[in-house]
């Protein structure tokens, strides 16, 4: 394959391969553990595959939980890109949410009220990724401690004011939804919206501004480099907190289409029920996808189909949360590239 | 010449391929007797450390067999060389930098430094440091010791282990001259007491100083042995490179102009807070080459870093061109028409994962003549910008596509030295331009700064290596613990004079 | 609302009992890191050995067992992350975020399996009473909180005092030194990551069996990052790092106690949320505030190989 420009995409089928192989350890090694647990595993597969791929309607449901850890992978794949390891989405997210629903108590004409609402929840995740930028430039500390220490406190804030500022008059379980206007608007009903589309496209952006314009080449020489670019006259900071601002604005952005884009009722329960873990499982995602923010796009459909194949897999008695399960051992099997290049030799 | 001692180490046809394909070794037969000093000569690349970490342990030959006062040895570990009586004192100190020096020395072996048997060794440590005539403050910090200190730090190190074998690679490397007469000393009092030493160096003065026989290793395999006694430099390079070197490079003689840079009175901390430089001034005029010699470690970084804009001195001046610079960052530096050419090219000269297209264009990447219609790059002028590069400046690389990493030393720094020659920058500062390089580049990059210098533009050059600083500078100062020591014209800095300056001997 | 010495009393108690799970995993953190290895998934290891803690606990009905298959739970996290880390020479951060995931899911996941209960918090208790406690004026006082003073004097110990920590501390400042003079830095750190996680699990078994008697999804509660936090700001001491533990429990603990205050309840709605958030910003202000002296062990994070 010959690349004409710069895409990032260099050593694509090893990467593959080896996302690929990994995918393979992980189901192995969850088979196993379903079985230890007296589970069938082959049954789980079945109803995984079911639930995500089975139908049409499945597949809907697969992109409308894939839209949202998209962005969050996306949080985490340009901190990595810029040499940061921004494991913030979470509570980023739980802050764009906020802010979507916020936005969403003002009634504005369709489409202005989605674009506010969109506005809102991005320049609200800017503003939480600011602290932990500030943190590590100015004093050093270590942006795992501060985007964690960020993800409890948004946890308790936004649970705060969901309580008191935005919850459904006549319901106490959630806050109030989004609008109709200023919602994604659905193309096949109940689950497809626009918003699986919306998440590709911001991929695309990002994958633009990395690889095709100055101030992303920056933040990548910054990330591989620090020394050898701040040599040649780029100043580290510039980049750095791009990076914290884009994770910042794409994990906001990934709570606004949580709430207004994915399921009824456009709302967010209290407990953050519907937002927890797709911030961690989007740090899954940019692993799988190689931190390449179009690969990332496949990815978080691979990690869409587990959650929405786990909706149905409770039929087998096995819970939802299979799905951190099997990711988790994914991860472990991607931490370990020797692992693949071992299978590899034995292959040979 | 007296009878040699009975065979304490040998080799047998040893062969090393790296897992990478390279053949670092070829066969090659090597031997140590009782009370003799074994130099190992060769340049960069010819296997001298290769065949040093096979006998030390840390590499295991593809083929061949290390024998240990006769017996066939397996070394798998460095552990198993020390048993042997086989201790290897490495280029790059291996200290614990937070440690003393005593717990440096006492690490790994069954001593506890703040247990019983502390004091019993420290009492063997400071009988075996006065009996060579290795001084070294046991209670300090490692990090806290010059560089010639932890050397004694890692050869007494290997002496309380009762090493019979040592093995020196690059000794002298980081050592000023007196530093260098006390390790030679040294070398000599132990040679009497029956120990034997590898001795690997490039530099041809002290393998027929200090050595018994010389081994000359090219492209991994032995290109001569000969008694030290028998041997001189000339037959010696000869032996290293294969053919007569010529160590003269024409130039032209210097048309000095205007001071393009004036540096005054300046000073500059190291990482550790200590003032690194201490007061410097010199000027470096149009039409000429200003070379700074010195021992590395003697302020050279941090007077570079300075220069460059990416250490702020603490006083003092620096102008370029009449302004100010002193205070102004990296970047706000580069905006002045210069060329810097960083010390280690690896690691602050290139983006190893880039291409050597996204390299030619580091720092430059906001320029117009890279960028098409709004704000996005144009990869294609990019890549004919980098594709001129390699076809002016000889880079051998398949493509602008190819990646820095996959290229040899010497190609990545004319990829460095292109990005910042190509601009034709008015003061170009480069340090340690050759350093690591092979001939041919070396000799081609040495002939750049030349042609820099004849078309009017200042160079700066900062170098360990006394040949360079002697051929390519019209005016020379040596560096020696943060300070010029003596600043002049090259007619009169004569290559002894030098040599004696880079070791604190003033005359 | 009253302020005195029974509110100080009550508030140390309960602070204490939070100190003792952060001073224990910070403390086992140091002792890995010192060796060149981190953990980034403390969280992870105390959630899931907090799980079978009580696994055990339930099955053999005996908190001490649970307490040592806590322990246990730790150590095969600690197995499995050398595995990745040392041996296969593996990212540790992504191993870490693996054991985060991992966790995650399979607390909830396998007590749904093993109980056949769901829910945020299963109603399974398995309360055996505090396991053994020193009386005080204001409430009892787990036999733990002085324990972990002493692992961390020990620990300090070891790592400071004795030859074997010498080798620690080298193999995770400068490993090539450490090899070069014999040491097995593999083994080393594989030694080092087992004992460290051992403390985490065992400070997830103290949450779970000994502090609330059951156990739930979010029982670590972020207390495996604050340990991670703690280890920064103690400059990788032992002794240090049981002193931040103390602050960060107080910050926990005090926190706590005012979100019990009826006054605090009345005059802000749910301000039980908003003082929950107390012990993270803590955290980061004091880490922010002391970190100008803290230097990591050199090469930590780096996997060792020789050539």
């Amino acid at each position: 394959m010959k690349a004409s420009i710069p895409t990032g995409t260099s050593g694509l089928l090893s990467s593959v391969a080896e996302s690929a192989f990994a995918a393979g350890v992980g189901f192995l090694a969850s088979g196993i553990l379903l079985a230890v647990l007296g589970k069938d595993p082959i049954k789980a597969f079945y109803y995984l595959f079911e639930g995500s791929f089975g139908s049409a309607n499945n597949f809907t449901i697969t992109l409308a939980y894939a839209a949202p850890l998209i962005l969050t992978a996306l949080t985490f794949a340009v901190g990595v890109r810029a040499g940061l390891f921004n494991i913030g989405a979470e509570g980023t997210l739980y802050v764009g949410a906020t802010a979507a629903v916020a936005a969403g108590l003002i009634h504005l004409p369709f489409g202005i009220g989605l674009l506010f609402v969109l506005i809102a929840a991005g320049a609200a995740g800017a503003a939480w990724s600011i602290p932990a930028y500030l943190l590590k430039s100015y004093r050093g500390v270590n942006e795992v401690i501060s985007t964690i220490m960020m993800n409890n406190i948004a946890l308790f804030a936004m649970q705060f004011v969901v309580l008191n500022y935005l919850l459904d008059p006549a319901r106490s379980d959630k806050s109030a939804s989004i609008p109709v206007d200023s919602r994604f608007p659905t193309l096949l009903p109940p689950n497809l919206t626009v918003a699986i589309f919306f998440s590709a496209l911001v991929c695309f952006g990002v994958y633009y501004y990395l690889w095709q314009t100055p101030g992303g080449y920056e933040l990548r020489a910054v990330g591989l480099n620090p020394e050898a670019a701040k040599f040649s006259g780029i100043s580290p900071r510039r980049p750095m907190l791009y990076a914290f601002l884009l994770g910042g604005i794409t994990a906001g952005l990934a709570g606004a289409v949580e709430v207004a884009g994915t399921f009824t009722p456009f709302a967010i329960y209290t407990g953050l029920s519907n937002l927890v873990n797709f911030g961690f499982n989007g740090i899954g995602v940019a692993l799988i996808g190689r931190n390449h923010p179009m690969a990332i796009v496949l990815a978080g459909i691979f990690l869409g189909a587990l959650q929405a194949g786990a909706s149905s897999v409770q039929i087998a008695g096995i819970s939802f949360e299979i799905v951190e399960v099997i990711e988790g051992m994914i991860v472990f099997a991607i931490a370990a590239p020797q692992l693949y290049r071992m299978f590899r030799r034995r292959l040979k | 010449m007296q009878s040699r001692g009975e065979e304490v180490l040998k080799t047998a046809a040893i062969t090393k391929i790296y897992p990478d394909g390279t053949q670092a070794l070829r066969g090659v037969d090597f031997d140590l007797a009782r009370g003799e000093v074994h130099g190992l000569l060769g340049e960069n690349g010819a296997g001298k450390t290769t065949l040093s970490k096979i006998l030390s342990g840390i590499l295991r030959p593809t083929s061949g067999d290390v024998f240990v006062n006769g017996k066939k040895a397996e070394v798998r570990h460095p552990k198993e060389a020390l048993k042997l009586g086989v201790g290897m004192v490495h280029q790059h100190f291996t200290l614990v930098r937070n440690f003393t020096a005593f717990e440096n020395i006492l690490l790994g072996t069954d001593v506890n430094p703040k247990g019983a048997g502390a004091s019993k060794a420290r009492q063997e440590i400071l009988a075996l440091s006065k009996d060579v005539g290795l001084g070294v403050e046991l209670d300090a910090k490692v990090e806290d010791l010059a560089l010639g200190a932890q050397q004694r730090v890692e050869l007494l190190k290997m002496l309380y282990r009762k090493v019979q074998i040592l093995i020196l690679d690059e000794p002298t490397s980081s050592l000023t001259a007196p530093e260098t007469v006390d390790l030679f000393k040294a070398v000599r009092r132990l040679k009497e007491e029956g120990k034997s030493a590898i001795f690997i160096t490039h530099k041809l003065n002290e393998v027929l100083e200090i050595c018994d026989r010389i081994t000359v290793l090219r492209h991994g395999e032995v290109s001569g042995r000969i008694e030290a006694a028998n041997a001189d430099t000339k037959t010696l390079a000869r032996m290293m490179v294969g053919r007569d070197v010529v160590f003269d490079l024409v130039k032209e003689p210097s048309h000095a102009g205007d001071p393009i840079l004036e540096v005054s009175d300046l000073v500059v901390r190291g990482n550790r807070g200590e003032d690194a430089v201490k007061g410097v001034s010199f000027a470096v005029r149009r039409g000429e080459i200003f070379g700074i010699a010195g021992v590395e470690g003697n302020g050279q970084t941090e007077l570079e870093e300075a220069l460059s804009g990416v250490r702020r001195p603490s006083r003092g001046k620096i102008k370029l061109g009449g302004l100010e610079i002193s205070s102004l960052s990296n970047n706000e530096i580069r905006k002045h028409s210069v060329g810097l050419i960083p010390e280690d090219r690896r690691q602050m000269g290139l983006i190893l994962d880039m291409s050597v297209a996204e390299n030619s264009i580091l720092g430059r990447e906001w320029e117009r003549r890279f960028r098409g219609q709004g704000i996005a790059l144009a990869w294609a002028k990019v890549k004919d910008h980098a594709s001129r590069l390699i076809r002016s400046f000889e880079i051998l690389v398949k493509g602008p596509d190819s990646p820095a990493k996959s290229m040899s030393g010497g190609n990545q720094q004319k990829v460095v030295v292109s990005r910042e020659l190509t601009d034709d920058p008015d003061f170009v500062l480069a340090a340690q331009p050759t350093r690591g390089l092979d001939v041919a580049a070396s000799d081609y990059i040495r002939r750049l700064l030349l042609k820099t210098r004849d078309s009017g533009k200042g160079v700066l050059v900062i170098s360990a290596d006394l040949d360079e600083v002697l051929q390519l500078s019209d005016v020379i100062g040596v560096m020696y613990e943060g300070k010029l020591l003596e600043v002049g014209p090259t007619e009169k800095m004569t290559r002894h004079k030098v040599g004696m300056l880079m070791g604190g001997v003033k005359e | 609302m009253s302020f005195d010495v029974t509110s100080v009393g009550a508030i140390s108690v309960i602070s204490l009992d939070f100190m003792v799970p952060i001073a224990m995993t910070a403390v086992g953190e140091i002792f890995a890191e010192k060796a060149g290895v981190v953990n980034i998934g403390l969280e992870g290891v105390m959630l899931t050995s907090a799980w079978f803690a009580v696994l055990i606990a339930w099955t053999v009905n005996d908190p001490y067992l649970g307490l040592i298959g806590g322990m246990a739970m730790g150590v095969a996290f600690g197995a499995l992350h050398s595995v990745i880390s040392v041996w296969l020479k593996g990212d540790q951060i992504i191993s870490g975020v693996g054991i985060n995931l991992f966790a995650l899911g399979f607390v909830p996941f396998a007590t749904f399996a093993v109980w056949h209960v769901s829910g945020v918090y299963p109603p399974v208790s398995f309360s055996f009473g505090r396991i053994a406690e020193i009386s005080t004026p204001w409430a009892p006082l787990s036999y733990f909180v002085p324990m972990s003073v002493v692992i961390a004097i020990l620990f300090w110990y070891v790592l400071y005092r004795t030859k074997w920590g010498f080798q620690i501390r080298a193999t995770g400042e400068n490993p090539e030194a450490a090899d070069a003079v014999g040491i097995d830095v593999e083994k080393t750190r594989i030694i080092a990551v087992l004992i460290g996680s051992a403390l985490a699990g065992l400070a997830g078994a103290y949450l779970s069996i000994d502090v609330v008697g059951q156990i739930t999804k979010d029982i670590s509660a972020g207390r495996g990052f604050i340990a991670l936090a703690t280890v920064v700001f103690s400059g990788w001491n032992p002794l240090v790092g049981l002193l931040g533990a103390l602050v960060f429990g107080y910050s926990e603990g005090t926190a706590t106690w005012l979100a019990g205050v009826p006054e605090v309840r009345s005059a802000i709605p749910h301000a039980d949320y908003l003082l929950g958030a107390i012990p993270y910003i803590a955290t980061l202000v004091v880490v922010a505030v002391a970190i100008g002296r803290s230097r990591p062990p050199k090469a930590v994070g780096i996997p060792y190989k020789r050539e």
